[in-house]
């Protein structure tokens, strides 16, 4: 059973700096609610919100253009992105409510965040998940994707931000798998569940 | 806050850090009261308070009212502030924002708390009774609005005299007898900066200030409290600081005894 | 407080009218995780409290001139529903006692939340009290605290709150409504239990220095209780 850690609870001494530790009298706690992972001695976080960063692959809506070549992207209650024509590549020709992949390239006061190579998305399935929880959805160099992908033959895009596009296959295993890891991110041996989900159910359907 | 604000808080905190006080005064010292009585004559009672360079004026107005069906043998003692734009450029004109709530509930409960005036002295027979309306105005800030506005309401119930009561109606040409006053009670308000604290901040103390606890006694008892702001305390200064507002409890008496009139 | 007419006896044998020890909670349930649309809530039943409390944000705030470039903002809203009442209906809506507690209750979660995390947005902290039976705002706070840790907001620590008071001669934790109404004071507060600080106290009524020593001290021991029925709540969402 996984260790659960609460905001303001006391953590064992040898555990790991990282945003969510937090030190008082020389002694760790958790600030968040979220697991403690005993191989890394590190707290993860089980809620939260996307905080951009540069690199993230982020999934978006385009607002109505404000300036030509200048778009705005909703792309969570806190997070604005900005693309802008010119900055890095020459022009785009977007319109309100299309959907685009980008990578965020920079991040202005923590809630602007500045995307590079946006391209726009054909018409998919689009689904939120936790933020928090899209690493393990992912997976170690991307085998949980990597397998639900394959298993179902369906293209998955995945947003950092919680946003994930879907495409073609038996998409509605896909998302089944995908809920699933969402709901049990802090359970282990996950991979190896959903690969037996994935290749009875596909058994059941052929 | 402006860049200014934020320079002069700064400023404040170093201060404070050292043990100093803008003003020269020792950490648990009050700055200068003036206590004027009965200076609007249409209220019943009536004080303005200058506590340093905050000026707050209250008015009790003694109204005869129906009673409370849950009370049915006694009146009532209510106590408003307003925080009136002209006492400060940070204040704005428009429905009682929460800190003017918090000032008046904080008022009311100290001389609530403190049986200050017993509500069965309030009844009138036939399901009326007396209700006291205390409005305390705040004229000039500069800190310690809750200290100024206690000492102002409870000189203005002090001051009050009860109109003459006849067959339901009150008479306002003809009042004589005061309120009967069964205790008093001050309060001191404590303002944490960093890991100081000083009683009676002033504006720009308040301005630095990460709590605030207010705490209001007869002397012997303590009779409410109330913290403030997003900083805390400590258990052990709680309980110091009960203690000095117990012990400045003469000191404030003192005041309201010498401007009842 | 009521008038001391037909002033019930508080204390019988030295226990009180529902049976509990100076010293006892009234039982606390918590459950975390209860609305869909927040980002996070809680349901409390702590005696005949009930109390609902949700989070909304971190998200942008509006009106558009009281956000801070510099740190997120917090906002509450602690409000009593017209039927939570036993005799009363009561009015929808702030009243002054309610904006009152409002105010002293963001202040409390202005000091765990780690504001500088969202600069210009708000984080919204409603209480729904459905059923009052005294200590409501600190129902409301302990409720609050575990739906901020529900909504993943990161927090120095998970504040709990309860009220002490005295009833004759005797310090008592946790008053009820009934001995709210005739006890000769009540003193809610809130506490951060990894450092013991206050965030929350108010009192009223009569207390000696030295019974407010004892009450402080009895509202820190109740914390054991009171933030572990949090912490479970929490871990609880897990285990379903």
């Amino acid at each position: 059973m996984r260790q659960f850690v609460t905001p303001g609870e006391e953590l064992p001494k040898e555990t790991r700096r990282n945003e969510f530790v937090t030190f008082y009298s020389g002694k760790p706690y958790s600030n968040i609610l979220g697991f403690y992972n005993e191989a890394k001695n590190e707290v993860v976080p089980l809620e939260g919100m996307w905080k951009p960063q540069v690199g993230d692959s982020v999934i978006g809506v385009i607002e109505k253009p404000s300036k030509p070549g200048i778009y705005n992207v909703v792309l969570s209650d806190f997070v604005q992105g900005l693309i802008i024509a010119g900055k890095y590549e020459d022009s785009y020709d977007f319109k309100a409510n299309d959907l685009v992949e980008a990578v965020v390239a920079s991040v202005e006061r923590k809630r602007l965040a500045i995307l590079e190579r946006p391209r726009k998305l054909a018409i998919g399935h689009t689904i939120y998940v936790k933020p928090v929880r899209i690493p393990r959805i992912i997976g170690k160099g991307e085998t949980m994707i990597g397998q639900i992908s394959r298993l179902t033959g369906t293209r998955i895009i995945i947003g950092r931000n919680g946003i994930i596009w879907l495409s073609g296959g038996n998409m509605e295993l896909a998302l089944k798998a995908i809920k699933k890891v969402e709901n049990e991110a802090h359970t282990s041996g996950l991979t190896e569940r959903i690969k037996q989900m994935l290749e009875a159910e596909s058994a059941a359907r052929s | 806050m402006g860049a200014l604000e934020i320079i002069k808080s700064d400023y404040i905190r170093e201060l404070v850090a050292k043990g100093e006080r803008g003003d020269g005064r020792k950490d648990m010292d009050v700055r200068d009261i003036k206590i004027t009585t009965g200076t609007i004559d249409h209220a019943e009672g009536s004080a303005q308070v200058d506590l340093g360079n905050t000026r707050v004026l209250a008015g009790a107005k003694i109204m005869v009212d129906d009673v409370h069906s849950d009370t049915p043998d006694q009146g009532n003692i209510v106590v408003s502030a307003e925080l009136l734009p002209l006492a400060s450029a940070e204040y704005e004109s428009g429905p009682p924002s929460p800190e003017a709530i918090e000032l008046a509930r904080v008022v009311d409960r100290g001389i609530r708390a403190g049986n200050c005036i017993k509500l069965e002295d309030l009844f009138l027979g036939e399901g009326k009774a007396w209700t006291v309306y205390v409005d305390v105005y705040v004229l000039n800030y500069d800190g310690n609005l809750f200290d100024a506005s206690t000492l102002a309401a409870m000189s203005a119930i002090m001051n009050a005299r009860i109109p003459e009561y006849k067959d339901g109606v009150a008479n306002y040409e003809n009042r004589k007898e005061p309120l009967n006053i069964t205790n008093v009670v001050s309060s001191a308000t404590f303002a944490k900066i960093g890991n100081s604290i000083l009683l009676d901040p002033s504006g720009e103390e308040e301005s630095a200030m990460d709590a605030r606890l207010t705490i209001a006694t007869d002397g012997n008892v303590i009779r409410a409290m109330q913290k403030g702001l997003s900083g805390s305390f400590t258990i052990e200064e709680v309980d110091k600081l009960a203690g000095i507002a117990l012990e400045k409890h003469q000191f404030y008496l003192k005041h309201i005894e010498k401007a009842k009139r | 407080m009521a008038s001391s007419l037909n002033k019930p006896e508080l204390i019988v044998n030295g226990k009180r009218l529902d049976g509990r020890d100076f010293g006892e909670l009234r039982p606390l349930k918590i459950e975390a995780n209860v609305l869909k649309n927040a980002q996070g809530s809680a349901y409390l039943e702590w005696g005949n409290n009930r109390v609902l409390a949700a989070v909304y944000g971190p998200r942008e705030a509006t009106p558009r001139h009281t956000a801070d470039s510099t740190k997120a903002i917090v906002k509450c809203r602690y409000s009593m529903a017209p039927f939570s009442g036993l005799a009363d209906h009561g009015r929808t809506g702030p009243n002054r006692r309610a904006t009152e507690i409002s105010k002293v209750t963001k202040e409390v979660f202005e000091n765990v939340i780690f504001l500088n995390e969202f600069p210009g947005s708000e984080i919204d902290i409603f209480i729904e009290i459905l059923q009052s039976d005294g200590g409501t705002r600190a129902a409301g706070i302990t409720a609050a605290a575990v739906a901020l840790a529900n909504a993943g907001i990161k927090m120095k620590d998970l504040v709990y709150a309860v009220s002490a008071g005295r009833i004759g001669e005797h310090v008592v934790l946790d008053v009820n409504m009934i001995e709210d109404n005739y006890s000769d004071a009540d003193m809610p507060m809130a506490i951060s239990p990894k450092s013991g600080e206050i965030l929350l106290l108010q009192m009223d009524g009569g207390l000696t220095k030295e019974q407010l020593r004892k009450g402080m001290e009895m509202v820190i021991e109740a914390g054991k209780t009171i933030s572990k029925a949090q912490r479970d709540a929490l871990k609880d969402i897990y285990k379903k």
